[in-house]
């Protein structure tokens, strides 16, 4: 099949193999052998309710609260679908259909650190394919989507970043990085343990 | 500015005047440089009155679509107890145009006090700022703006003491360049999937949550303080060619150029003034061939026609091309464009929202259709077949996602034939392996 | 409704007048224009995502999408010319790229409207040679849906007729692009009471019903309109047949009643219309046996019992007779005191949320309210009660217990049985007449609203079994040739009036496809039909 749409896609094997034992950055997420733990108790319910003042309906609150699971856990599961759905009053199906319309939410595990770069046209013709290149073998993924066998990173292309005059950038976890070169790859790596 | 770049003699930085200078993202670093005096004015008139400050300044939206901004805050109905919504477009996702994250990582508090001046003259009290997912950086400044202005009664229940109550609230996206269409944007602050709406209604009429909105670009909304402070027949007045585009333009310039960076420009500056002036030109050894102005969604541009370009609404067009956000994609010889053609039609097919029947298969289909040609594969069949797919494409949709993946492909094949050609007879060596 | 401001447009050259803030696509129906769609339902919201109604608004710079844009007074529209066709065979090449070959082994063939408008003007071979197509493999939606994602052209009918109709979102858009495909919550079921017709929205074969599969291909099928025998509710149906075999229901359009809907129970509810363990002839009983015989000697030997009685009747009826039969039966024991009740199964409620005044009722018997017209009591228990005391007790196809069936056997009338099936423990009745069920005859019955609609007879009557009616017609009209007798339904229904003047002055043709209100003034009705314009 074409590259397009391959973006962003895991193969099933490589999330059997990842998926269990990795935390990611943002700190903690549930495995798929443990219970299912709540996300929105506590501090997080709180928030929850100030989101409802911001907006006249509940169902508007859909993103934002995607962003705090995602947060929470590094990644959307069904119960969590679920749980999004029950506390803003829509169907799981419904949260559903929104989660996989929007690339950023991840619906399984990924590494600790997840890395999009960007290589449409302006980047592309400024070396962007050599800076993914660069970093698929930095990371040990290997290939596109894969998560590395220590479980540190995934890498993905991702489309234009709105950085295209400061080439090539690349977003890891929540830090935008601008002018990444196959050369400065290693020592941006170094931070991300 | 073209930040990281000092500011160029030719450039008119009446926007970007303050970019790369930290001090100015604070409140009182952007009060000291003359911000919210705006606001302050604005304060003392009547809304209708602001709107005809706007008209008469020729401000046009600076998103791509270039609809004259007064006249689209007139549209708002008259006050009926209904709600009405600012909507500030900040989902910069267009290949090739990277201004609207300057605005906001460096002059955050320019683009509140425009969205508070806007939501004042379409009387609104409430503006959400829709900033795309990837704007971590922006979206964390954006947002301590929003603290820091609410705290110093610039934002909320009582707009510097004036009794008027406007709240902005930012919404963070999570991935989809289709929401920068702008009901579909309505669509995803609604906590819908992001597909774009059928108009009429207009969101002036029936908008996000069904009331009367406003949507304007992070640009558009920076210029309008500037504008109420020193006039609409200033603005008026900064136009080199037609008097039709006023005021100046963030050209985002990218690509194979020695200084990209983002560089504003009096409406009707020539483009080669900008490409070789204040960009440096080419690298060494380096011709230009071709250059996308507006984004990737309009017309490619060859060398020629770009020599003889106007930078603004009506010179592109007259070149062939359309202005749209200026986000300027300069290709030199070394560039394939067919490759370049290729990964476009890629990015379309990959954010089609799937609505509708001609962009969602007609843009997998092309991308499918230029992979084989790259891969040696192609035929002479395949150039009427895509310009088949892009007449489909064009026109006939709910929204210009598909017209925007057949605009690249039919003005690739129109001006760079000979390098489709190279492939198809296998004078040049394939660039991808066949699927 | 009534002072609708109308517009006039012309549409492929046809001259039409239609109320202000029609659709072209509805104004062009109403000229008899079909303007090709996929996503437009009229039941439905009109995301007008399809693109395949695109049709050329003169003086309009885009083609424009028929489902959606309002008439404009002297609007000039072409639905049949270059352009429009040109747009929809570029819309019908883009469905077919990864849409499967799968036509020899489609349940959808020959009632599909991919292959219709392709083969009305579609390309005649394919340009996408190079590609593999889109593969995902078939998923059970339970219970009854199955989803072939391959088939599927997004046209979103299903999704949002689960939203707006049903008001259950089980169903999604996931994913986006050419990758996006319908799903469902994980570990949920497509059961909800009304979910079957997402399997009918479906213009293609991607929604399909298990129930269904393989069995039958549609241009084998015979097509009967008629109502649903379920419930009280009477939403309109086709009755599909094959070779005289029912093996499908599927809902027919009735703005007034069901909409384009029915629900799950009326849909599956159809095997009992199969049943082949009939009774064959007419059975009159000689000593302890049933001995096989002819209709005169039948209906005379019906005619002799009826002399022969003295004391009060019983009638113990389904709740699936027609008006006529109920009402001839009735008619028939005019002499007698007469407790008449009619059996009324029951169970749950389940209302289809979207559309007013539509559910499944509890009531699960068709003609009740016709029954209690006629004189009929929905109370079962006051039937049994006048067994002891009854000289005959008529038996009309009604579902006996066990000890029904023994309180009845026990009791000193005479029975007649006027069924079906033969009850087991009834093998003592002095007469078996063998009737057709609502599958095999014409009749009509009234639902709970007092519409009485029309159904029609959709398989051969088995062996020798004859509608109720008429074989109360024939009593009636006494031995020897009777042109009295209703030879037709339309005739039995006409005598009807005589004896309960709310069915007087209708007839069969009054009634048409869609039933009438009973009691309703004819401007009444005209009133209150703003919703018709446009349906079928």
């Amino acid at each position: 099949m074409s590259g397009a749409g391959q973006q962003g896609q895991v193969p099933a094997k490589q999330v059997e193999a990842a998926g269990q034992e990795h935390a990611s950055a943002h700190g903690g997420h549930d495995t798929q052998t443990a219970p299912y733990e709540r996300v929105f108790k506590r501090e997080r319910l709180a928030r929850l309710d100030q989101l409802f003042t911001k907006y006249p309906t509940k169902q508007a609150c859909l993103l934002p609260a995607l962003w705090m699971v995602q947060e929470a856990r590094g990644w959307i599961s069904e119960p969590a679908i679920g749980e999004v759905a029950e506390v803003l009053d829509l169907t799981p199906a419904y949260v559903k259909g929104v989660v996989t319309f929007y690339t950023m939410y991840h619906t399984h595990p990924v590494g600790r650190h997840f890395i999009q770069v960007c290589t449409t046209s302006p980047c592309n013709i400024c070396g962007a394919e050599d800076v993914v290149k660069a970093l698929l073998v930095a990371t040990g993924c290997g290939e596109l989507g894969a998560t590395s066998p220590d479980g540190r990173f995934t890498v993905i292309e991702v489309e234009c970043l709105g950085a295209c005059g400061f080439v090539t950038p690349v977003l890891i976890d929540d830090d935008f990085i601008e002018s990444v070169t196959p050369e400065n790859v290693p020592g941006i790596l170094q931070r991300y343990q | 500015m073209g930040y990281p770049h000092p500011s160029h003699p030719k450039e008119n930085p009446v926007l970007s005047k303050h970019f790369g200078d930290p001090e100015a993202r604070s409140f009182d670093g952007w009060v000291k440089r003359g911000g919210y005096e705006g606001l302050r004015k604005v304060l003392r008139m009547s809304p209708e009155a602001v709107i005809e400050e706007i008209k008469t300044s020729g401000l046009r939206g600076r998103g791509g679509a270039g609809f004259p901004t007064g006249l689209k805050w007139s549209l708002m109905p008259k006050p009926d107890g209904r709600p009405h919504y600012l909507v500030c477009n900040a989902d910069e996702s267009e290949p090739g145009t990277f201004k609207d994250r300057e605005i906001m990582r460096w002059t955050p508090h320019q683009l509140l006090e425009g969205c508070a001046i806007a939501a004042y003259a379409i009387q609104a009290e409430r503006c959400y700022i829709y900033i795309r997912g990837e704007f971590t950086d922006p979206f964390q400044i954006m947002q301590q703006a929003v603290e820091e202005a609410t705290a110093k009664g610039a934002l909320g229940d009582n707009l510097l003491g004036s009794g008027k109550r406007i709240e902005v609230i930012l919404h963070r996206g999570a991935g989809a360049y289709i929401c920068g269409e702008e009901t579909a944007m309505l669509n995803s602050i609604e906590g819908k999937r992001g597909n774009p709406r059928i108009k009429p209604p207009y969101p002036a009429q029936a908008g996000l949550f069904g009331m009367p909105t406003t949507i304007n670009n992070v640009e558009t909304l920076a210029a309008v303080p500037h504008i109420v402070i020193r006039g609409g027949e200033w603005y008026k007045g900064l136009s080199l060619s037609n008097p039709k585009s006023t005021g100046t333009k963030l050209i985002s310039v990218c690509g194979h150029i020695q200084r990209p960076g983002n560089y504003e420009v009096t409406m009707g500056t020539p483009m080669k003034e900008l490409i070789y002036d204040m960009c440096g030109g080419m690298r060494p050894g380096r011709t230009l061939k071709a250059v996308i102005p507006g984004g990737s969604s309009v017309p490619i541009m060859s060398a020629a026609e770009a020599d003889e370009c106007l930078l603004d609404y009506e010179g592109v067009v007259a070149k062939g091309s359309m202005l749209g956000s200026a986000g300027m994609i300069v290709m030199d010889d070394s560039t394939d464009m067919v490759y370049q053609i290729w990964r476009l039609a890629r990015f379309y097919a990959h954010e089609s929202c799937a609505q509708c029947t001609q962009c969602r298969e007609g843009t997998a289909w092309s991308t499918r259709i230029l992979e084989r040609i790259l891969a040696g594969k192609g035929k002479q069949e395949h150039f009427q077949l895509l310009l088949d797919l892009s007449d489909n494409m064009t026109g006939k949709t709910i929204c210009v996602l598909s017209d925007s993946c057949a605009a690249p492909i039919v003005s690739g094949i129109q001006k760079f034939r000979h390098e489709f050609e190279a492939y198809i007879q296998g004078a040049r060596v394939p660039a991808m392996a066949a699927v | 409704m009534m002072a609708d401001e109308l517009v006039n447009v012309t549409i492929d050259g046809l001259p039409v007048s239609v109320p202000k803030g029609t659709t072209i696509i509805e104004a062009a129906k109403m000229a008899g224009i079909l303007v090709p769609h996929y996503c437009y339902h009229p039941s439905l919201s009109s995301p007008a995502v399809c693109r395949m109604c695109l049709v050329e608004v003169e003086k309009a710079p885009k083609l424009m999408p028929a489902c959606v844009t309002q008439v404009a007074e002297g609007q000039v529209v072409n639905v049949d010319n270059e352009k429009a066709k040109k747009a929809r065979e570029g819309v019908l090449e883009l469905l077919l790229i990864n849409h499967p070959l799968d036509c020899p082994i489609c349940d959808q063939a020959g009632e599909c409207e991919l292959q219709n408008y392709v083969f009305q003007e579609g390309r005649a071979g394919t340009r996408y040679t190079e590609y593999p197509k889109r593969y995902s493999p078939v998923e059970d939606f339970g219970p009854d849906v199955l989803y072939v994602p391959n088939r599927c052209i997004l046209c979103t009918r299903c999704v949002r007729f689960m939203e707006e109709v049903a008001e259950e979102p089980v169903l999604n858009v996931s994913e986006r692009g050419d990758r996006a495909y319908i799903g469902i919550a994980a570990e949920q079921l497509l059961d909800h009471p009304w979910s079957g017709n997402v399997v009918d929205l479906c213009p293609v074969g991607s929604l399909i019903s298990k129930d269904f599969l393989h069995k039958a291909r549609a241009w084998d099928l015979d097509k009967t309109a008629s109502v649903c025998p379920g419930c009280t509710q009477g939403c309109n149906i086709t009755i599909d047949t094959r070779d005289d075999v029912v093996v499908r229901l599927r809902p027919r359009p009735n703005l007034e009643v069901n909409r384009h809907f029915m629900c799950d129970y009326g849909r599956m509810n159809y095997r009992w219309m199969n049943r082949g363990d009939r009774i064959e002839a007419p059975l009159i009983r000689e000593g302890t046996r049933h001995m096989a015989t002819d209709w005169d000697t039948a209906l005379d030997r019906m005619g002799q019992l009826l002399r022969g009685i003295s004391g009060p009747a019983a009638i113990l009826a389904t709740g699936r007779a027609s008006t006529e039969s109920l009402g001839l039966v009735r008619r028939m024991l005019s002499r007698l005191s007469v407790t008449a009740v009619v059996q009324v199964p029951t169970g749950e409620e389940a209302p289809l949320a979207g559309v007013p005044n539509l559910a499944l009722r509890a009531e699960r018997a068709a003609n009740l309210a016709g029954a209690e017209l006629l004189g009929y009591q929905a109370d079962w228990e006051e039937g049994l009660r006048a067994l002891p005391a009854a000289g005959l007790v008529i038996v009309l196809d009604a579902d006996l217990s066990q000890s029904e069936q023994a309180m009845i056997a026990a009791a000193p009338a005479s029975v007649v049985v006027m069924s079906t099936i033969l009850p087991e423990g009834l093998r003592n009745a002095e007469l078996v007449l063998p009737i057709t069920t609502m599958a095999e005859e014409n009749g009509t019955y009234v639902n709970r609203d007092h519409r009485i609609q029309r159904y029609n007879q959709a398989k051969s009557q088995p062996g020798m079994a004859r509608p109720a009616w008429w074989i109360a017609g024939e009593v009636i009209a006494g031995p020897g040739p009777s042109p009295s007798a209703p030879a037709t339904a339309a005739e039995a229904f006409e005598l009807l009036g005589e004896g309960w003047p709310i069915f007087s002055g209708i007839s069969y043709a009054d009634m048409g496809y869609t039933g009438l209100v009973l009691g309703e003034s004819s401007d009444a009705r005209r009133e209150r039909q703003p919703a018709d314009l446009g349906a079928q």
